[in-house]
């Protein structure tokens, strides 16, 4: 039955679905999992990294974290080459905000802008949609840190915690049992690091398999906000010293 | 011959702009507004070229208000509002027909609690003074601000100053310009004085 | 590429023509259908330059065409409405092209446009405005703003800026709204809303009488005669003004028209009763 408005974006079936959108979502749905966390002093974001072969010859940066400003960052779900595109879109209207205002582009604003292009692509004609939910995590003065996410069908929300990306369901129930209002940035990554360490699968996290980041204000110049994407180095240490190792162990005796 | 003076103190932005619409040898209209709103706190004074003014100062007031509208009424700062402006006649000077029009802008910024005063000209030069004019009052009223202006003055102080450079244009400037609109931006927004 | 290389041959060069004919054809062979919303532009390069050679017998007295100028036209609000007047004569430098111009155009019975500067522009424009104030009133349901009726006027030949539009036009009407509104509205793009306004090359002769007369409490009778009299008083000191005066009134029901006053008869009439005009003998 549904066949025939499968392969069209813009065709809503009988019951009034967009197959191509949801499918778009599903394919979310098994990429690697995203989540971020909004702490009273920043805000974290954690990917996990699928090692495709040992043969594969990276430079250990980070590939599913991108600077889209001075003032944010995002995580990426899903197809990676579709997320190039538009977080290179982001970049430009971030800098076209800051040429015309003079100021950094308010988080929302900018969210609005690349969810209007994915929107776009779910109604026009002849188009797949684009293969991605974010992360965004941004700092301004409206709202001062602020974590959204992004789907494909160019909905966005605004979160405290969330995660997108495979396994999200459950970690964001761990999530939502664990998170606090008042949580430092510390407490944040290892929660972060404490949630992909139960939906992973795999059995011994090291730095290979997580990608992380995370978003601050300067400690010696106000109003400056830092932007951090981690090095294998400093995630092995977070590994260690929040001790979800020994857990594992412990799970395993 | 149009008068715009502007003169920023501590609590807010004084504006002051003549009342005479002329064109040519004859006054046309002695209650001439040469300003707009573009929010509740950010007031833009202009002078040059007739039709090129009121089309800009609209055009730019529209804008103003359209990001308002998207924004979910957040204002857009003072600040951002004189970038946006000089962008604008930035881009326009290189066009097949530029705006001739030049202008100071008002502002109060409600977050950080400070008044500002951009001044801005047809070249797209801006820049943040304690006060401004453009035209010929300027050449009357800059010495005057020059010796008498403080760093620490309040609106009441700044309007007394205002009228000791009115008091100059009128004995000094060789056609009458039908008296100025006095307009202040402070925290509570923008009121009309007289 | 013939025309682009016309342009740039020297045999050509000196001649206007030869550009106008080198633009048009371009202009012809690039004609398509285009769904994006345009303005018509003069096939020249620059529109003012080749006008201001070729018009403005100020700066060239040999210019092939002359443009109608010269004009007095008023419009005044007072409590019982307002007062149009204007001259009607038409010159095209020295040569007096008609003495019965008729240089209020009614717009609809309710709007009054007045004509100086360009005839041809005020004509043409101010008819197109009569279309637009009919379309509004027909997707309203309500009749046009005398302020909404002068912005279309003024936004039209703003987008006309530079290119030689020649207007000073007043657009006058009485809306339950507004009550009698005048709009000035030029080809510079400026538009003032006011309660007197003289205009044409005869407007400061207009002024003087009208200003020192002028009262707020004018019976129709008394404006209806301070409107006449100002544009006589203009047409007795410009020379590119006279013929005779129309004179109108406009009301709540609409405007009213008050008719046509030869100024070679009225003149005399108006001498002997007020003992004035003493430079003139007779």
């Amino acid at each position: 039955m549904s066949r025939r408005y499968d392969s069209r974006t813009t065709i809503f079936s009988p019951e009034g679905r967009l197959y191509q959108v949801e499918y778009a979502q599903e394919a979310i749905s098994m990429a690697g999992t995203a989540i971020g966390i909004l702490s009273t002093e920043g805000v974290v974001l954690a990917c996990e990294k699928k090692v495709t072969s040992k043969l594969l010859d990276n430079d250990g940066s980070a590939e599913k974290l991108y600077v889209i400003s001075d003032n944010m960052i995002c995580a990426v779900a899903g197809m990676t080459a579709d997320a190039s595109i538009l977080v290179n879109n982001a970049r430009v209207n971030a800098q076209s905000y800051l040429k015309t205002y003079n100021e950094e582009i308010p988080c929302e604003i900018l969210i609005k802008r690349v969810c209007d292009v994915k929107q776009g692509y779910t109604q026009h004609g002849g188009l797949r949609p684009f293969g991605v939910s974010f992360l965004y995590a941004g700092y301004d003065d409206r709202y001062e840190f602020q974590l959204f996410t992004s789907n494909p069908s160019g909905n966005y929300s605004g979160w405290k915690a969330t995660s997108i990306g495979a396994n999200n369901s459950a970690a964001q129930t761990l999530l939502k049992k664990d998170y606090k209002d008042e949580l430092t940035l510390k407490e944040a990554c290892e929660l972060a690091i404490k949630v992909l360490s139960k939906t992973m699968d795999s059995s011994n996290l090291n730095s290979d398999k997580l990608e992380f980041a995370t978003l601050s204000l300067s400690k010696t110049t106000p109003g400056k906000v830092i932007h951090k994407i981690w090095g294998e180095s400093d995630i092995d240490a977070l590994i260690k010293e929040s001790g979800v190792l020994d857990e594992k162990s412990q799970d395993d005796d | 011959m149009d008068i715009i003076l502007g003169i920023k103190v501590q609590d807010g932005t004084i504006i002051a702009t003549s009342k005479a619409a002329t064109r040519g040898i004859s006054v046309l209209k002695d209650s001439d507004d040469k300003t707009r709103v573009l929010n509740p706190h950010n007031l833009v004074a202009y002078t040059g070229e007739s039709g090129d003014t009121v089309q800009f100062a609209e055009y730019v007031q529209a804008n103003v208000q359209l990001y308002t509208m998207r924004e979910n009424d957040i204002e857009l700062s003072p600040k951002a509002t004189a970038s946006f402006v000089r962008n604008q006649l930035a881009t326009s000077i290189r066009s097949r027909k530029p705006y001739q029009v030049n202008v100071l802008i008002a502002g109060y910024d409600t977050k950080t609690d400070t008044p500002t005063l951009n001044w801005i000209d047809y070249l797209g030069t801006q820049v943040e003074l304690p006060y401004g004019a453009h035209g010929y009052a300027g050449f009357y009223a800059t010495s005057l601000l020059d010796k008498h202006y403080r760093k620490d003055m309040k609106v009441e102080q700044g309007l007394e100053l205002l009228q000791l450079c009115l008091k100059e244009l009128e004995t000094r400037m060789p056609i009458d310009f039908k008296g100025v609109y006095i307009k202040v931006v402070d925290k509570d927004g923008i009121k009309a004085l007289n | 590429m013939n025309t682009i290389a016309n342009k740039f041959t020297h045999a050509n060069s000196s001649s206007v023509l030869n550009e106008i004919n080198a633009v048009q054809s371009e202009f012809a062979s690039g004609h398509q259908l285009e769904l994006a919303p345009s303005i018509q532009v003069p096939p020249i390069s620059q529109p003012t330059d080749f006008l201001r050679a070729h018009t403005d017998d100020a700066s060239n007295p040999d210019c092939k065409i002359k443009i109608a100028h010269g004009t007095t036209t008023l419009a005044f609000r007072f409590k019982e409405g307002i007062v149009v007047a204007v001259d009607s004569r038409a010159t095209a430098g020295n040569w007096i092209a008609s003495q019965t111009v008729n240089k209020v155009i009614r717009i609809n019975p309710f709007l009054l446009g007045t004509m100086a500067g360009g005839a041809a522009d005020c004509q043409y424009w101010e008819t197109w405005l009569g279309t637009q104030c009919r379309l509004h009133e027909l997707r309203e349901k309500e009749r046009i703003s005398v302020a909404a009726a002068s912005k279309i006027l003024g936004n039209l030949v703003y987008e006309y800026k530079g290119m030689g539009l020649s207007m000073g036009t007043m657009v006058c009407g009485y809306t339950k709204k507004e009550g009698p509104t005048i709009y000035y509205v030029d080809s510079d793009g400026t538009r003032l809303k006011g309660d007197i306004f003289c205009v044409g090359s005869g407007q400061t002769f207009a002024y003087g009488v009208l200003d020192s007369e002028y009262k707020w409490d004018l019976t129709v009778e008394e404006a209806l005669y301070l409107g006449k009299r100002s544009i006589l008083a203009a047409t007795h000191r410009d020379a590119y003004s006279g013929g005779s005066i129309n004179l109108y009134h406009v009301t709540e029901t609409g405007w009213v028209y008050h008719g046509n006053h030869n100024v070679g008869d009225i003149f005399w009439d108006i001498k002997e009763k007020e003992q004035s005009f003493n430079n003139v003998d007779g």
